[in-house]
């Protein structure tokens, strides 16, 4: 299934409407933005793009978390964050203007999860606190400014104080903050 | 089942639990699994749990990739009884696809969507509110445009070239005649530089057009059963008109308060809901991407120095303390100092402008006719600058210190607004004293002001044009040649200043007060609702363009929600400043006797007793029934004690939030001791195994559990749900 333009059948289309919070514009235009994507590739994956080319999207190039959003996404079985357009439209669902406060918290915390364990521990908090600084060495804070950073935030969010944000914990701190819904936010 | 002994296989138990031990609840769901490796955590919910109402919601509420929605949606289809609700099911899911192709329909008509957007994005939502604002402005100023133009232009425009036989009424006029003189037609042969300077001021041609006040008729029109009574129009449109900016002001305040009282004030939790929800994922771009990133570490540093130095400050010793609060009273003073100076310079600029505007004519007429808005912008640039450096000095914490500014801010932008106009009211009835020389036979100062109503209606029209101009000026004389001077040339200096950056509350402040001009103004020059509407369009686009070409994100993360709270409660202390005015010149003092809607009225406010008058019985009664003491004091003590419930309803929703968080918090720390008595119990247990017998596999399972686990709960119990 690659190369070919095709346009999108219409029972799909009411199925995805039907299931992500997608308009029908919006799932139109991610369709057109993915084919693009998708040129030539005819590899042995069929109908998904890499990480490599989805990260060319202007909407992602420059997002630090692109790399955990693709992996958070994807669900090809060799963990390598290629997305089909069915990963891509269930990305732009929980980066839409609809998606509701718990769906978005619950992304966001994936995304967070850099170990993947399901919770935020101190390494993951700081490798957030990394990428919303800067990566490079002259852009990072201190180890003593992380440090207390860090405090800070486990003291603020770890309500059973067992070292680590959970879900819940996670969700409490983010309903709390009227600005969360509109900034966590991509649209084509 | 099936699926379950699928899910045994993908997922053997593993050595190490990880916090939830959720590879043991899962096993039991019927949920399949992901090819994943046993380190990662599997997230995915028993589908049992979905209901069967309300399903569609609920589908795109699940955390799954689309596959295991899609399996969910067909085993949800499968299950819905097929005879009596499948009818129901496909009415709901009709109606919703309606709701959204009307929804669609309706974005299109979304004035400036893409373009809002597209400012959020790569601005961030700070300034992205700025052009919201501007946006709920001009759609308000154009729906007034359109309330007057329908009731009171159009009526005028018809009457007039129609030249209808129009009833006045007898009044007598003895002894004012000298008051009925007003001629403001202008020559018909004019120099150009006359023209455009008649155009700048709303002076001659202008001013006897339907622009101002002075050009309407008190026609009251009587033919065939159809009367219009223009006076009474006039003055119910300009109250409609009030109420109207009023209810939509409140309607859209209402949804920010609502925001800001269910997520508690929302200060609480500083760094945890920075970091966590700082990043705003609409930025596109390599640069604006590092400018924030930027702008995120300095953030956090600053914030990080804060907190050390209030540890620090803390522990200030009594004389220190006592020296900073000194410092800060002197500093309020300073301040104060400085805007009572501006007062005085804007009261002897508006004076000297009115006497000297009949002596002088050309360009020297109109700077004086100008001088009053001068004084004004000028003082309003220069002394928001001055108190945010005095501000500074002040050591309040940065909060404190951008709430403060904005709040001094805006009580010189509308106070000086106040001064001017009670400099003209002062001209106008000479300081109220109705017996003085000047304002004996037409109770106004008849020689300086034929029209006076026209008079201040002008002054209106001016302060707007020249906002206008001042902020077209700037952006074309400062803010193109800073960035082209930025750009090029790189010597420390220019690299220091910077960009310009876009300040959000300065400019909805500049907004704000233009709204409260033309809202003063509108009684007085009913086109001006029109002009200012297209004013506003055209600060649309020379923001955006500036905002794009010059400008660089914000340094400081704006809290956009309660700011607009803010940003509305300033417009309507602005809408009460100009209600005000409105009533006290529909009241009180004396209608031009030779111009406007209410020539021969003794106050303007006489048309509407005098037009109820003429109505049948039964209304005039309903009508003084409403009016009168019976009806609006039980009124007014009925809607005080709707107040009190409302508020009282909002306290209690804020106590429970916060009792509920206290809850949680309790809980937790319940589990915690449950917790440590069970290790204490298994310690104990374990002691007494280990003493009769050798470390058995069971003890080993025990100490491994100890020491690995947290919770000692029986997983597929585990009653946490997400």
């Amino acid at each position: 299934m690659g190369g070919t333009a095709s346009k999108l059948p219409k029972e799909l289309l009411s199925e995805y409407q039907e299931l992500t919070f997608l308009t029908k514009q919006e799932i139109l235009l991610a369709h057109k933005r993915f084919s693009e994507l998708q040129g030539r590739e005819n590899g042995p994956y069929g109908s998904r793009v890499s990480m490599e080319k989805i990260l060319t999207l202007p909407e992602l190039k420059s997002n630090p978390f692109r790399k955990r959003i693709c992996y958070v996404f994807s669900t090809c079985d060799l963990g390598d964050g290629s997305l089909s357009f069915e990963d891509f439209l269930d990305l732009l669902s929980a980066f839409s203007d609809s998606a509701t406060l718990e769906i978005k918290s619950h992304y966001a915390f994936r995304i967070f999860d850099f170990d993947d364990d399901g919770t935020l521990d101190a390494r993951d908090l700081e490798k957030l606190v990394n990428c919303l600084t800067g990566e490079t060495d002259d852009t990072r804070l201190t180890a003593e400014e992380m440090r207390q950073l860090l405090n800070n935030i486990l003291e603020e969010s770890d309500i059973d104080k067992d070292g680590t944000v959970n879900l819940s914990e996670f969700q409490h701190v983010i309903s709390r903050s009227p600005d969360f819904v509109s900034s966590f936010k991509i649209v084509l | 089942m099936e699926l379950r002994e699928f899910n045994n296989q993908v997922h053997p138990t593993p050595d190490y639990p990880s916090p939830y031990g959720s590879q043991h609840s899962l096993r039991l769901r019927t949920v399949p699994a992901q090819e994943t490796s046993a380190a990662q955590f599997d997230w995915a919910p028993p589908p049992e749990d979905a209901e069967d109402s309300n399903e569609p919601r609920n589908l795109r509420e699940l955390p799954l990739h689309m596959g295991l929605k899609r399996a969910v949606w067909q085993v949800q289809q499968m299950r819905t009884p097929v005879v009596s609700s499948s009818w129901n099911i496909k009415q709901s899911q009709t109606f919703r696809r309606f709701c959204e192709v009307a929804k669609y329909v309706l974005s299109y008509f979304v004035l400036w969507k893409r373009g809002i957007q597209m400012i959020g994005g790569h601005f961030g939502g700070g300034v992205q509110s700025y052009f919201l604002f501007l946006r709920f402005l001009v759609i308000l100023n154009f729906l007034s445009s359109l309330l007057i133009a329908a009731f009171v232009l159009i009526p005028s425009i018809v009457f007039r070239s129609m030249n209808f036989n129009s009833t006045i009424p007898t009044v007598n006029l003895t002894g004012v005649e000298i008051c009925l003189q007003y001629d403001p037609k202008p020559d018909t042969l004019m120099v150009f530089i006359t023209y455009v300077l008649d155009l700048i001021s709303g002076t001659g041609f202008m001013e006897y057009s339907y622009l101002f006040y002075g050009y309407y008729n008190n026609s009251m029109v009587e033919s065939d059963g159809f009367s219009y009574n223009i006076p009474l129009a006039y003055l119910l449109t300009a109250s409609f008109y009030f109420l109207f900016c009023f209810i939509c002001m409140i309607i859209r305040m209402g949804g920010t308060a609502r925001v800001a009282v269910v997520t508690g004030g929302g200060a609480t939790g500083g760094y945890s809901t920075l970091v966590f929800t700082g990043w705003d994922h609409g930025l596109q771009g390599e640069r604006t991407t590092n400018l924030k990133q930027s702008n995120f570490r300095n953030r956090l540093q600053v914030d990080l120095e804060e907190e050390r130095l209030k540890k620090k400050a803390a522990s200030l010793t009594l004389g220190q303390t006592v020296s900073l609060y000194a410092l800060r009273v002197f500093l309020n003073i300073v301040v104060l100092i400085l805007i009572g100076a501006t007062f005085y310079g804007i009261a002897k600029a508006t004076q000297f402008s009115q006497l000297k505007q009949k002596e002088t004519t050309g360009f020297v007429a109109l700077l004086l006719q100008y001088l009053p808005s001068m004084v004004i912008t000028a003082s309003n640039f220069v002394v928001p600058l001055l108190c945010d450096k005095i501000a500074l000095l002040e050591k309040y914490s940065p909060s404190t210190t951008v709430i403060l500014a904005l709040l001094r801010a805006v009580f010189l932008r509308l106070v000086s607004l106040g001064v001017l106009l009670y400099t003209l009211w002062e001209q106008i009835t000479c300081e109220g004293d109705i017996y003085k020389e000047n304002c004996i036979p037409c109770n106004y100062y008849y020689n300086e002001y034929k029209c006076w109503e026209t008079r201040v209606g002008q002054e209106m029209y001016k302060l707007t044009l020249f906002d206008f101009l001042i902020t077209i000026a700037t952006l074309i004389l400062v803010e193109f040649p800073r960035r082209i001077v930025v750009d090029h040339c790189s010597c420390k200096l220019t690299q220091w200043v910077g960009r310009q950056e876009f300040l959000v509350a300065p400019n909805v402040l500049a907004l704000v007060y233009s709204q409260t001009v033309v809202w003063t103004g509108a009684f007085f020059c009913p086109l001006l609702p029109f002009i200012n509407t297209i004013k506003f369009i055209l600060f649309y686009y020379c923001k955006k363009i500036t905002l794009f070409q010059n400008c660089q994100p914000a340094t400081r993360n704006f809290r956009s929600t309660t700011s607009n709270f803010f940003f509305l409660l300033v417009l309507v202390f602005g809408w009460m400043l100009a209600t005000m005015v409105l009533l006290y010149s529909v009241t009180k003092i004396h209608p031009s006797y030779g111009c406007g809607p209410f020539r021969f009225y003794p106050t303007m406010w006489e048309v509407v007793p005098q037009a109820t008058e003429m109505l049948n019985n039964t209304s005039a009664e309903f009508l003084f029934y409403i009016g009168s003491q019976k009806f609006s004091i039980p009124l007014f003590i009925f809607s005080c004690v709707l107040l009190c419930y409302v508020s009282a309803l909002t306290s209690v929703h804020g106590k429970s939030v916060a009792l509920l968080k206290s809850q949680c918090k309790l809980e937790q720390r319940d589990k915690q001791f449950l917790v440590r008595q069970i290790e204490e119990l298994n310690a104990t247990v374990q002691k007494e195994q280990r003493e009769p017998q050798q470390p058995q596999r069971g003890t080993d399972t025990a100490t491994r559990w100890n020491q690995h686990d947290n919770y000692a709960f029986a997983r597929d119990e585990d009653p946490r749900p997400y």
